[in-house]
């Protein structure tokens, strides 16, 4: 119980904010972003004195206040799906939902047993349904909502599944390696591998890895930009975490690694591969978020020195920084220039140096250029296929090639910044404060993380 | 100390964009500081290694222990300072035009000085990204195709040259001289040879060999002055600079694929030979030059990994060191040369220029001397360094007269070709009868011929004192 504490904190924290929406009718509704995120980061206090064994459950508290910040700057699109698009009525819910979802999520890392597990994996994802529809107004968001809702029932339909198969094969809801490897090397393996398969199923819908990759293009583009956020980081993280509980038992069978191995190839290939055609860049970001997951996948074939996949969290907290950087430049250019067209974004090279500086560093990083984080990211994932020496004949080519591939459509960015002509009446993008600070943390993290490492611990 | 190599044109280059320091003073500025820190660091280096290298809590394994660096080095600093010297940036790209050649320096000078292979390969991105975007910004002709072909060619190269760095270095650690201990401690690299086909292929790529090289003459014929310059000159050196480094350890890697890189390196010095012979534009003519003399090097690469060590054929890495200066220096001026043509005559077809030279008399000889130093005629750098990989190619060899030397054999005819192509643009461009485009030409500004100036004292320098370089080899 003592363990939830932060929990009960946050959800209390939201369930404040939600009455006092109701009864402060006049205050503006960001502010409860901005008390939101000042909670979800107060909360990291709990977990500080424990960093590594906390990783996922940091990245998701950051990352839920960098979602909330986003959402305040997003907030004159946001006001347009309340009844009078000059009234903020009924859209404080926006900026309290994904404090529920985190509770989620941090909950999620800490389950100690299966029932715990899915309750806390459906506080998220409910929450996120919701947020994902929450434009009603708005075609594309009712969709992406619809689409979520389905999808999503469907892939909880196989995580439960396999959590009946876990329950009926061990008479338990305690995740157990002991268990687990006793009726691996009996007669009951074969069942033990299904349900392992459905909870994988469940899992990859999370991350988003193929198979269950088929619902990102279209969410992604669909929801409300900061939801978008969320759903690629603050998701992927509690996806990532899910996955390393679930697999953690499993990780050194050979057949798991195989699937494991077959999955990135998939997820690399669908991921980059559909990026490159893309002409919107919401949808771009969704299949870049596919792609990524790809390159996260092949740390957790097999264990490092006794730990699963100890350099993902590594990844993801970059994958945070530069993933939420491309975000607040997307929601800028969609308040202000009314466009998520790769398009929009022309000649802003001329109009506005610095903010193309900043953006063509996180686009750099997500490319993996060297001297940016993303570098390091995709090097790690790189070296960690190289030293297991597994599958390396057809995953290492594979991740070249869709690292080469990440050139091109990352770079679609860059390029329509310096070489396209601004549009006649494009005017200079005014860069509010938050965003304008978020930004510039982003971009400076993700230099420093690119150089530092050449620095302070030259690979050895 | 080294670090400040690195970190002056850096620093200039942030000056410049960001805080909108005056592009020009300040970039020059920079270079001669760098010029002058470079030349001290490679006279002094070997007397006090430790006040060069260390820097207190930090380590970036900046080193100049290896001779091949120092030559590297002195490419850089040289041509960078040529580069910022003598270019001339249009209206409104001052910024942006100095800042590429900066970054490029900056980049290829990291680059060289690296240990850590990992530093060694960033160190080149950082390089490449100006190159990309100046020619989508600044390129003529076609350019946003020719940048993203640019584009890329060089980043799957630079991924399949990641892979194999990667292999290397979860073997044997992440830098060259732990892993030369590696070697040396009699242990074996796995899968050498698939990392000696990566290398060769990602090297390959970078340094345009056949048939990876349809990118490099038109992104060089695109490329604006500085960063043709820069890149021609100097960047593309690293892949070459790289092979040079990985031989020692990993000669059981290459040897395997030596008779296949002797038939594509004669495909570059004689195919490509032919493709330049054809050319109608200068600067498609100098581009493809470029291509066609990368075969003299890697014919030098060849004969060392034939050799087995570079103390059994002393000729061929001290030809191909002196060969890469003399090629870089060369090239860079006849880069510089093209922008001045274009500038002054506003075309660079060779047909429709004529009679520059009782214009610019001072231009013409100037490129005569770079064309001759292209051909390699004697008394300029490219003499001594194509006259010792030539040598290279029979030394040191048991056999009487084995691929290698029937691949150099070959190359010989390499001469005859540049001589043809290069002495007939001299003659379209600067002799007979004045052309209309020619008839607008001035004189230079004083900047323009001190930078032409410049890099011919050092081609004439290196021509007659080779010395000046070969002294870094110790054996």
């Amino acid at each position: 119980m003592e363990a939830y504490i932060p929990e009960f904190i946050l959800a209390g924290l939201a369930m404040l904010l939600l009455l006092a929406e109701t009864f402060c009718k006049k205050a503006p509704k960001y502010i409860f972003g901005l008390i939101g995120a000042v909670g979800a980061l107060s909360m990291l206090s709990f977990y500080m004195s424990d960093l590594y064994q906390n990783i996922y459950i940091i990245l998701a508290l950051v990352s839920t206040a960098i979602t909330l910040l986003l959402a305040v700057d997003y907030r004159s699109i946001i006001n347009l799906s309340s009844n009078d698009s000059k009234s903020e009525d009924g859209t404080g819910e926006f900026y309290i939902l994904p404090l529920l979802a985190c509770t989620g999520i941090t909950a999620l890392c800490k389950a100690e047993n299966l029932v715990e597990l899915f309750v806390s994996l459906e506080v998220l994802t409910l929450s996120s349904f919701v947020m994902v529809g929450y434009f009603r107004r708005n075609l594309g968001s009712t969709e992406a909502g619809i689409k979520y809702l389905i999808l999503g029932a469907v892939s909880t339909g196989f995580l439960v599944f396999g959590l009946a198969w876990y329950f009926g094969l061990t008479g338990s809801f305690t995740y157990d390696s002991t268990v687990i490897s006793g009726i691996l090397s009996g007669s009951l393996a074969a069942p033990m591998y299904f349900a392992l398969a459905m909870l994988l199923l469940g899992t990859a819908f999370k991350v988003g890895a193929c198979p269950m990759q088929l619902w990102i293009p279209d969410v992604y583009q669909g929801a409300p930009t900061p939801v978008t956020g969320f759903l690629s980081v603050a998701s992927k993280v509690a996806g990532f975490a899910l996955l390393s509980i679930i697999l953690t038992p499993f990780a050194d069978v050979c057949i798991v690694k195989f699937t494991i191995a077959l999955m990135a190839a998939a997820t690399l290939l669908i991921g980059n591969l559909g990026a490159i055609p893309q002409t919107n860049l919401k949808r771009l970001m969704g299949y870049s978020s596919i792609a990524q997951a790809g390159f996260i996948l092949p740390l957790f074939i097999g264990k490092v020195d006794g730990t699963l996949a100890p350099n993902a969290p590594y990844y993801l907290a970059i994958y945070m920084l530069m993933t939420f950087g491309a975000f607040f430049a997307l929601s800028l250019i969609r308040v202000q220039r009314g466009s998520e067209a790769i398009e929009a974004f022309n000649g802003l090279g001329k109009t506005n140096p610095r903010l193309a500086l900043a953006i063509t560093v996180m686009f750099a990083s997500l490319a993996g250029v060297p001297l940016t984080a993303g570098f390091f990211a995709k090097m790690f994932s790189f070296i960690h296929v190289i030293e297991t020496g597994l599958f390396e004949a057809w995953l290492l080519p594979i991740m070249i090639i869709c690292a080469g591939a990440g050139f091109y459509y990352y770079f679609k960015v860059i390029r329509a910044m310096y070489w396209e002509q601004p549009s006649d009446d494009a005017v200079a993008i005014k860069v509010p404060a938050v965003t304008g600070v978020v930004l510039t943390i982003l971009t400076i993290a993700i230099v420093m993380a690119g150089i530092l490492p050449l620095f302070m611990a030259p690979i050895q | 100390m080294l670090i400040w190599l690195v970190l002056i044109p850096l620093i200039a280059a942030v000056l410049i964009g960001l805080c909108k320091a005056p592009a020009r003073p300040t970039a020059l500025l920079s270079a001669t500081l760098t010029l002058a820190l470079g030349i001290w660091a490679m006279v002094s280096y070997d007397c006090c290694t430790d006040c060069w290298s260390s820097i207190h809590g930090m380590d970036l394994q900046l080193t100049l222990g290896n001779a091949l660096s120092k030559v590297m080095l002195l490419l850089t600093i040289l041509v960078t300072f040529a580069t910022v010297l003598g270019t001339n940036a249009p209206k409104g790209a001052e910024a942006s035009w100095y800042n590429s050649a900066l970054l490029i320096s900056a980049g290829a000078t990291g680059a060289f000085l690296s240990d850590n292979i990992i530093s060694f390969f960033a160190f080149h991105e950082l390089a490449l990204i100006p190159t990309f975007v100046m020619i989508g910004l600044y390129g003529r002709g076609d350019r946003r195709t020719t940048a993203w072909r640019v584009t890329l060619y060089l980043g799957l190269a630079s991924m399949v040259l990641l892979t194999a760095l990667l292999m290397v270095g979860s073997q044997a650690g992440y830098s060259f001289s732990s892993i030369a201990d590696y070697v040396k401690s009699g242990q074996q690299i796995q899968n050498a040879e698939l990392i000696g086909c990566l290398l060769l292929v990602g090297f390959g790529t970078l340094i345009s060999l056949f048939p990876f090289h349809s990118w490099a003459a038109p992104a060089y014929a695109s490329a604006p002055t500085p960063v043709a310059m820069m890149h021609a000159g100097v960047l593309k050196k690293f892949g070459l600079y790289g092979l040079f480094m990985f031989q020692p350890m990993l000669n059981s890697a290459f040897l395997p694929w030596n008779e296949i890189l002797l038939v594509l390196l004669v495909c570059n010095v004689i195919f490509v030979g032919y493709v330049t012979v054809n050319q109608k534009r200068l600067d498609l003519m100098l581009g493809n030059s470029s291509v066609m003399h990368m075969g003299y090097i890697f014919l030098a690469f060849a004969a060392l990994v034939a050799a087995g060590n570079p103390e059994a054929n002393a000729w061929a890495i001290k030809g191909g060191a002196l060969l890469m200066l003399a090629h870089g220096l060369s090239i860079a001026l006849l880069f510089l040369l093209c922008g001045q043509v274009e500038k002054q005559t506003g075309t660079l077809e060779i047909n429709s220029l004529g009679g520059l030279g009782t214009k610019l008399p001072r231009m013409a000889f100037v490129f005569g001397l770079a064309g001759m130093a292209s051909v390699g005629l004697p008394g300029l750098a490219n003499f001594p360094g194509e006259f010792m990989v030539f040598f290279s190619g029979f030394a040191g060899s048991k056999a009487c007269f084995g691929p290698v030397q029937i691949a150099t054999v070959c190359c010989l005819w390499g001469l005859v070709i540049g001589a043809v192509y290069m002495l007939r643009a001299y003659r379209n461009i600067f002799q007979g009868d004045l052309s209309k485009a020619s008839d607008y030409a001035t004189e230079l500004a004083p900047h323009e011929r001190a930078a032409n100036y410049f890099l011919v004292l050092t081609l004439v320098v290196f021509g007659f004192c080779p010395q000046l370089v070969l002294q870094f080899f110790t054996f």
